[in-house]
């Protein structure tokens, strides 16, 4: 039975409904409110008598009594309907009335559909804004690996409910392909470092000519690299909560680990505080220092503050980047054409890497190059 | 010296067991928990390289027995990647170092030969508190940093950091330079006189204290450097 009449539940019906609720109950109530209002002095016989030319009142009982229009003619607004109307018309068709009564008569309809309009359309659009608001929590809420948010099956008209199931439907199968994701990617991963091991061992003990094995070692480093940037940017959010950091610390830090190992890199800044996931802004800075390591041999890493935003920035004396691939460059395994080689190594997913963790932290990636030659790659918070 | 190899992988057992042997080091190897427990059971070992994906039982649940057991032997535990996670393996459940999969055969060795020497002069091997306090300072060895009283968090350079980390092991106490190189040594990185020097200056300008007026760490000259607080697990 329920499922039966929750079947005809649907926005025209709604919509229907309203409408026609809206408008008799406007006639209602300002015809009545009318009639009130003109049945008053005629049944007091205290106020004065009206002037010349003026209305006199309906009778009581409005058109039960059959209103005299012919009289009314010259001095009220046009009739409504027709003139000669002795039959009761209710409530389309109420009696012509002298001019201020109309006036309170087309005001009240107009408020009363007014608002039965307002409330009407908050009432209809209500399903849509809850799918809209589930819809904007579905992008964060897969990026951290929560739940998708579900929307009810049973609430709402026909088209509503056909909206949330399929709504429901599309959340649940997205988020599964990313849980299916992650775990993929850890299984591969895993099961990759196995026989990585096993070859680092086997390149170890058994009998390889040195520089066949060196070679060997080298490769194995890099798909070790590219496994590990892979897992970084597939890894389901495990992010810590971001909390105050150090931002010249940190970035001191990283450079004078670099510096330890023999690296080229300087650091300059004042204090500045911003919220962040110190991990995850570390891995930041390593990988724009790595990067302009890699292709410049050196890098200036520096904060600066300016009008309370802080900003890190690291350069280099390298090649840049044309201007056309600035944008290009963020994007997963895209590298600037010709530097795919050895030479410079890497797994091109060292800015992508570096522009999904900033982002996570609220902060904006900017790249560009410097007028004097070089990137210049900014985090600004 | 004898060492105890986990690990369910047949050619790795037998590769990292002749591998360690040309170091001159006694290798047994186990395949899972309970092989592991019988070689434990039969022979006294001076350290463990276990694995952290094991069939049956896990690294981490043997690592939690082997932490009931008395005196047992420094575990270097072989884990699926060098991050955070791993970190909090070796700083919360009492692993004494880690090192992801695929390693250098050489790193593990240093590594071994470390653990081994802490654990004969009797030295803590594990840091298994991750939050320590002093002074007005916290100190953060899961995320490296200091934090200061208004919340804010100070990173440290891996320098600083072992620096750090050999300090408040030893409040109160000199400690001579060659103390504080054998206590911070680090594979692949050479620490020598001026390294500590820095790192120590850099550390006093970390912690907010000058060479002119250290509240922390104080100069003894002649000797080396005294850290004068008092430190507390939080």
């Amino acid at each position: 039975m329920l499922r039966r009449i929750k079947s005809w539940d649907s926005l025209g019906l709604r919509l229907f409904l309203l409408m026609w609720a809206a408008l008799a109950l406007s006639h209602m109530v300002a015809w009545s409110l009318v009639v009130q209002t003109m049945r008053g002095p005629s049944d007091s016989p205290g106020p004065p008598m009206h002037a010349q030319g003026d209305r006199p009142p309906p009778p009581p009982g409005g058109f039960n009594g059959g209103p005299r229009h012919d009289d009314l003619d010259l001095a009220g607004p046009p009739p409504r309907g027709e003139p000669s109307a002795r039959i009761p018309t209710f409530p389309s068709l109420p009696p012509s009335l002298p001019w201020g009564s109309s006036l309170v008569d087309y005001g009240v309809r107009m408020l009363v559909i007014a608002l039965a309009a307002w409330w009407g359309s908050r009432w209809l659009s209500q399903p849509v804004r809850r799918l809209v608001s589930a819809a904007r929590q579905l992008t964060p809420a897969l990026a951290q690996g929560r739940p998708a948010p579900e929307l009810s099956e049973d609430e709402g008209t026909r088209e509503v409910r056909e909206a949330a199931a399929v709504f429901n439907h599309m959340a649940a199968e997205l988020s599964g392909q990313f849980e299916e994701r992650g775990l993929m990617i850890a299984a591969i991963s895993h099961d990759l470092r196995t026989p990585l091991t096993r070859m680092r061992l086997r390149l170890e003990m058994g009998e390889v000519e040195a520089k066949v094995r060196e070679r060997c070692i080298d490769d194995l480093r890099e798909m070790n690299r590219l496994v590990e940037s892979v897992i970084e940017v597939f890894r389901p959010g495990d992010e810590a909560d971001p909390q105050r950091v150090d931002l010249s610390a940190l970035a001191q830090s990283a450079v004078d680990d670099l510096a330890e190992t023999g690296a080229t890199v300087t650091f300059e800044g004042p204090p500045a505080v911003v919220s962040a996931d110190p991990v995850a802004l570390r891995r930041v800075v390593d990988n724009l220092v790595g990067n302009a390591l890699r292709y410049a041999g050196s890098a200036k890493v520096s904060v600066e503050l300016s009008a309370g935003v802080a900003r890190l920035v690291v350069e280099d004396n390298g090649p840049g980047i044309p201007e056309a691939e600035l944008e290009r460059v963020r994007q997963p395994f895209r590298r600037v054409e010709g530097s795919r080689n050895r030479a410079t190594g890497g797994t091109g997913l060292g800015l992508y890497i570096a522009q999904q963790l900033v982002r996570r932290q609220g902060a904006l990636l900017v790249l560009a190059n410097r007028p004097e030659g070089g990137l210049r790659a900014e985090v600004v918070f | 010296m004898r060492c105890l190899v986990v690990d369910d992988d047949a050619e790795i057992r037998t590769n990292l067991t002749a591998y360690l042997e040309g170091f001159g080091w006694q290798v047994s190897a186990a395949a899972d928990g309970g092989a592991m427990r019988r070689v434990l059971a039969a022979t006294k070992v001076d350290a463990i390289v276990l694995d952290l994906m094991l069939p049956g039982e896990d690294g981490l649940t043997l690592l939690r027995w082997l932490s009931t057991q008395p005196d047992a032997p420094p575990v270097l535990m072989l884990t699926a990647r060098g991050d955070t996670m791993s970190r909090v393996i070796g700083l919360e459940l009492g692993a004494d170092d880690y090192l992801a999969k695929p390693f250098e055969p050489r790193e593990l060795v240093a590594r071994l030969q470390a653990l081994v020497r802490r654990a004969s002069k009797g030295l803590a091997v594990a840091e298994d508190t991750r939050m320590l306090r002093f002074g007005r300072w916290r100190f953060d060895r899961l995320t490296r940093q200091l934090v200061n009283a208004e919340d804010v968090g100070i990173a440290l350079s891996s320098a600083e950091f072992r620096l750090l980390g050999a300090f408040v092991q030893r409040p109160g106490r000199v400690l001579s330079r060659d103390q504080l190189i054998e206590l911070t040594r680090a594979p692949g990185v050479e620490v020598n006189d001026r390294s500590i020097d820095l790192a120590v200056s850099r550390l006093r300008a970390k912690l907010g204290d000058t060479a002119r007026e250290p509240a922390l760490i104080r100069t003894v000259r002649g000797e080396g450097y005294l850290f004068d607080a008092e430190v507390s697990p939080c």
